[in-house]
């Protein structure tokens, strides 16, 4: 929200530096933003009287004025088009800086000296997006009766400093002048001033006889009309205009602009209606089953029954608390308005705005929660100042449709249970004054309770917490003490689990591998890629970001790929890359959250094969305790049919791992050998054993023997080493595969595998007669398992 | 035969000085000393010898023996010196030619920054909790004290799944979960992945993460909050590390404020990280609000506790200086790469 500066020292006598004054709000609670002159280069720019305008006699297209700047009588050419004898421009005299930093010197224009030049709004620098076109194209003509020879900065508050608060969803209260002058007066401990309403004591009761008011609806909380007779609409006196302006308001005529004035000054939205133009002797304000209405800003508005209007009965005059309509707008014939200050429920102004995708000053006022208490103030407020302005006579009479009125929140607030909240020491008088800053009635009798009457505009006060923060934000969160916690020593700390995804994720960085982070989302198309039937169990989202991130990923596979398809095309030669995520699937019990499993994906590509990543899978199979994992032929559709395989810790299975199928590797364009494996954390954790336990170093000597075993090559080696390993009794220690072979001396269709056996006994030395009876045990289970002999 | 022997020891020193390479040396101890070696055969004749000449041809063989032994012995520490020699000058290489590679893989400078706040916190006592990214709606708003007609809740800034089951804005629902499920006295962070309806652009991203912190105890005050704060920021920042603290609104918590910390870049005199104010917005905390307390069943007029929450991605950039969010959901290797 943008605070003039200028406006808020009405109200409060402000002595410091913009900049100080900035930080003081912004400790208090009222965040400042940044700091704005509004216009900053210009200098010497003067009011002055066109007193004279001759022709040129060199020129058609230029004029010669006689300028009276007060002080001294000058001559000025130009070649604009809408100024008169009797205009009071702004002059930029010779020597003057405009906004685009032009210093300006004496110019000869075919033969005539000029002293200086007339400014538009541009050159003087305002906001040109607040003007008409009109006005912005020519030279910005003053108000008759303003003073000649001022200085345009002081006269048009271009040296004002605009604040721009950022503030918090509660504080409706402070999206006003008068909120922040509130504040800023609680915060530096200052006096506030008043300011004047319409406060004649009426004898008539006029009013009715124009107009009744009903409200059908709760959704309208108060409704205060007030009607005015139009003297003159013209434009409003300057004052009101450069208030407007430095609030990022456009100047329209007098009445609109005194409802914008008391919206900014008070944060009560108003509304103008012209009454001839309501046809109609009442205001009723319901829901209807209107289906459209042309709003004041000449756009048609598509309406739905949930929506509450302003009618003139039977016709909607305005959406209400949003905008008002065209059939009902102020026009140069207005003769009487009805002026409407009035309170609407938040959430159906929300709403309504919502469905419209029309947000208006009112409406985001109206959305935080306006003081249904504001609406007579600032109707007394507008009154008078339409009055002062010499806008409107005021009609005698007032209607006030107002069902329930707030009451005023009552809390009895203990200081000692505040001063340990916060952790700090006040005394029972200095916690009063400091809520007495702020607008509270405070009433302490040295009870150590204090009974607080909160005001009506401070509808975010609900209890003593609320009453907390008021004491420490004007106390200071600054000067409270910093101290470490007291109360119960804890121990913290991670556990097992968290521990364990550590560890791995360190074992994975040791071995070359980068962790990646990707996002959650995916979609039916991109999982196409994977060219594997859909999931049926996908976790769809209501509201998407696009097709591209509307479904909750089932596997982390994609997202490898997409990342090293990334890696490949910006010509990374090679890449090894892990993450531990969540996947999701849904979960088809009633009243359940869908299912979130923990997974890791390794992926590989660039001198790599299935066989490096399986013994980084191996090792972090090794590093769980799972002492024997096996792999087995099988997998997903997105892997190459004869390059993958199901992990399984015993019966578990913990995931997959493979070669990218040929056809992904083009859906993804991946480089032609890409490698991933994806296995489930939590089954990973689960068929581990953690325990680490010495074993004694082995005391009597191994012995060792070599097996080059002949087999069909379709045999997978697996099977012979589970043969192995279970006849091998409980001297077998070890089994080690180091070469497969197929070629010359094996036949076709055969292949030679070549193991080395180790053989140990705890407890005394073996010998031949050990291990021989083993060893031929091995090779005839293996011949009659798997026809298998041993080569010689 | 004293004559043959002198003859025959100068005639073995000869040979051995002639012997160049150690596989021949062996040939020349055997010439001499071997079976049938030349001062063997000699010995052989001392049978002839009278008796009192033998003791002193006896002794002067074992001279002869003593002297070639020696000999042979030096000759032979020459040679392996030589061979040694030889070896080492063939092997000289190029220590200036670049190591083999060893690739070392690491961890996403967000891991980076989230083990680092662990640890910070674990050492004061807490523990990390976890819970469900896809959330209900209502320990994402209701419970926590989120009014209903609040916008956050709206479609276009909350992803749903169902009307009742969004993706989790914050991670203070695990909180709730926490204090339904744990008694008092609890201290715990839950960092994690959030979700909120913002275009993806160089400062926001509908998937990101947060680190929450609770403290739940009889007697916790806003001064332990601003405290524990200010340790966690100079901590993580260092001791000259200073904080500040402005008032400011959530609905989970009662009184509220922001923390900000002096720009870790400048010191606090004003650069590019802390757009020239000397300060970097760093977190929000506050005391727990009693509603919050009170629905999750623990009494307000018994325990009180503070809550802080802040964004991980973000702090991620500001320690690194990364200046696009997008860079690190992108997963370039040279991005990757570049943080320990
Ligand atoms: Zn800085």
């Amino acid at each position: 929200m943008l605070v003039s500066l200028n406006w808020l020292k009405e109200y409060v006598n402000i002595k410091q530096s913009p900049y100080d004054f900035g930080e003081c709000l912004t400790m208090s609670g009222t965040k400042v933003e940044t700091l704005t002159i509004v216009s900053d280069v210009i200098s010497d720019i003067y009011t002055g009287k066109i007193i004279k305008i001759d022709r040129h006699p060199n020129a058609d297209k230029l004029v010669v004025c006689t300028v009276d700047l007060g002080t001294d009588k000058r001559i000025i050419v130009t070649a604009a088009k809408n100024i008169y004898e009797g205009a009071i421009v702004p002059v930029a005299v010779d020597g003057a800086v405009i906004a685009n930093g032009t210093k300006l010197g004496v110019s000869d224009f075919r033969g005539i000296e000029s002293f200086g030049m007339f400014c538009s709004i541009e050159e003087l620098g305002m906001n040109t997006d607040l003007f008409s076109k009109e006005i912005m194209e020519g030279i910005y003509l003053l108000p008759e009766g303003t003073p000649i020879g001022m200085d345009i900065k002081e006269l048009l508050w271009l040296d004002d400093v605009i604040i721009d608060v950022e503030l918090t969803a509660n504080r409706a209260d402070c999206q006003s002048i008068i909120g922040i002058a509130r504040e800023s007066a609680a915060t530096l401990n200052l006096p506030m001033e008043g300011f004047k309403t319409y406060s004649k004591v009426e004898t008539n009761n006029e009013i009715v006889q124009y107009l009744n008011v009903t409200a059908e609806s709760d959704l309208c909380e108060r409704y205060i009309a007030k009607m005015l007779e139009v003297k003159k609409i013209e434009a409003s006196p300057l004052w009101i205009q450069v208030k407007l302006l430095n609030s990022g308001v456009r100047p329209i005529n007098n009445i609109v602009d005194v409802t914008n004035y008391v919206m900014l000054e008070l944060g009560q939205p108003l509304h103008a209606f012209d009454y001839e133009s309501l046809h109609s002797d009442r205001i009723v304000i319901k829901t209807t089953n209107d289906k459209e209405m042309v709003t004041l800003d000449a756009k048609e508005r598509v309406l739905d029954s949930s929506m509450l209007m302003i009618t003139n009965g039977i016709t909607p005059v305005a959406i209400a608390g949003i905008m008002g309509g065209e059939n009902s707008e102020i026009t140069e014939a207005t003769q009487q308005i009805i002026l409407e200050s009035a309170c609407f429920n938040k959430s159906s102004v929300r709403l309504t705005a919502k469905k419209l995708g029309l947000r208006t000053e009112a409406s985001a006022r109206f959305e935080k929660g306006v003081d249904p208490e504001l609406a007579m103030v600032a109707a007394m407020r507008a009154t008078w100042l339409l009055e002062e302005i010499g806008a409107c006579e005021v009609i005698e009479g007032l209607i006030d449709v107002y069902h329930h009125p707030v009451v005023s929140k009552k809390i009895s607030l203990d200081v000692a249970w505040v001063n340990g909240f916060i952790g700090i020491n006040l005394s029972e008088s200095e916690m009063a004054a400091l809520l007495r800053r702020l607008f509270f009635k405070v009433s302490s009798e040295n009870s150590g309770i204090l009974e607080i009457e909160v005001p009506s505009f401070r509808q975010d006060i609900e209890a003593r917490e609320d009453l907390a923060e008021e004491v420490a934000r004007i106390f200071g969160y600054d000067n409270i003490p910093s101290t470490i916690m007291g109360g119960t020593t804890m121990i913290g700390g991670k556990t097992a689990v968290q521990k364990y995804e550590d560890d791995l994720k360190s074992l994975l960085v040791g071995q070359g591998y980068f962790e990646t982070l990707t996002t959650s989302f995916t979609s039916e198309k991109r999982l196409l890629g994977l060219n594997s039937p859909m999931p049926l169990d996908l976790v769809p989202l209501i509201n998407p970001l696009g097709e591209e991130n509307s479904i909750m990923r089932p596997s982390l596979v994609g997202h490898q790929l997409e990342v090293i398809s990334l890696n490949y095309a910006r010509k990374n030669p090679f890449g090894r890359f892990f993450e531990f995520s969540n996947t999701y699937r849904k979960n088809e019990a009633k009243d359940s959250l869908p299912y979130e499993e923990k997974k890791l994906v390794l992926s590989t590509y660039g001198n790599e094969d299935y066989f490096e990543l399986k013994g980084m899978v191996e090792l972090l199979c090794a590093h769980t305790g799972i002492k024997n994992p096996s792999f087995i032929a099988g997998g997903s559709e997105f892997l190459h049919p004869g390059r993958r395989a199901l992990i399984y810790a015993n019966d578990v299975v913990l995931g997959e791992i493979g070669e990218i199928h040929p056809l992904v590797v083009k859906n993804y364009e991946l480089p032609k050998r890409t490698y991933v494996c994806e296995i489930s954390f939590t089954a990973l954790y689960e068929s581990g054993t953690m325990e680490e336990k010495f074993v004694e170093l082995p005391k009597f000597p191994g012995s060792n023997r070599d097996l080059a075993i002949q087999l069909k090559e379709t045999i997978p080696a697996a099977l012979v080493n589970d043969i192995i390993r279970k006849n091998g009794g409980n001297i077998l220690e070890s089994i080690e595969l180091f070469d497969v072979y197929t070629g010359e001396q094996i036949p076709e269709g055969y292949k030679s595998l070549a193991y080395a056996l180790n053989f140990r006994h705890q407890e005394r030395t073996l010998n031949d007669d050990d291990i021989n009876p083993v060893v031929e045990h091995i090779l005839a289970e293996l011949k009659s398992l798997l026809n298998a002999q041993l080569r010689e | 035969m004293e004559l043959e022997l002198k003859q025959l020891r100068d005639r073995c020193i000869a040979d051995l000085n002639d012997v160049n390479e150690l596989k021949i040396l062996d040939n020349v101890r055997i010439k001499y000393l071997g079976k049938k070696g030349e001062l063997t055969i000699a010995l052989k004749g001392m049978g002839k010898l009278s008796k009192e000449e033998r003791p002193i041809i006896g002794k002067l063989a074992n001279e002869v023996r003593e002297e070639i032994e020696k000999a042979l012995s030096h000759q032979k520490q020459v040679l392996e010196k030589k061979e040694i020699d030889a070896r080492i000058k063939e092997e000289v290489i190029d220590v200036s030619l670049p190591g083999k590679k060893h690739l070392a893989g690491r961890l996403h400078p967000l891991t980076t920054t989230i083990n680092e706040l662990k640890e910070i916190f674990l050492g004061m006592g807490f523990s990390i909790a976890e819970g469900p990214e896809i959330e209900w709606a209502k320990y994402n708003f209701d419970f926590l004290n989120v009014p209903l007609d609040h916008s956050a809740r709206d479609f276009q800034d909350t992803f749903y799944y169902e009307d009742d089951i969004v993706l989790r804005t914050q991670t203070s629902p695990v909180q709730v979960r926490v204090m339904e499920n744990q008694k008092p006295p609890l201290r715990i962070i839950s960092p994690g992945r959030v979700y909120r309806s913002d275009a993806i652009d160089a400062t926001h991203s509908p998937v990101f993460h947060q680190m929450e912190g609770l403290v739940i105890d009889k007697g916790i005050t806003m001064s332990d909050l601003k405290g524990t704060m200010d340790m966690f920021a100079k901590k993580l920042f260092g001791e000259q590390t200073k904080t500040k603290f402005r008032p400011h609104q959530f609905y989970f918590t009662e009184p509220s404020a922001e923390m900000d910390v002096t720009c870790f870049k400048c010191g606090g005199v004003g650069c590019k990280v802390c757009s020239n104010t000397g300060w970097i917005e760093i977190l929000g905390c506050g005391m727990v609000h009693p509603n919050v307390l009170k629905i999750c069943g623990i009494d307000p007029d018994v325990y009180s506790g503070f809550a802080f929450g802040m964004g991980l991605d973000r702090i991620t950039m500001i320690k690194y200086g990364i200046n696009d969010l997008r860079l690190l959901f992108e997963n370039d290797l040279r991005f990757l790469s570049q943080f320990k």
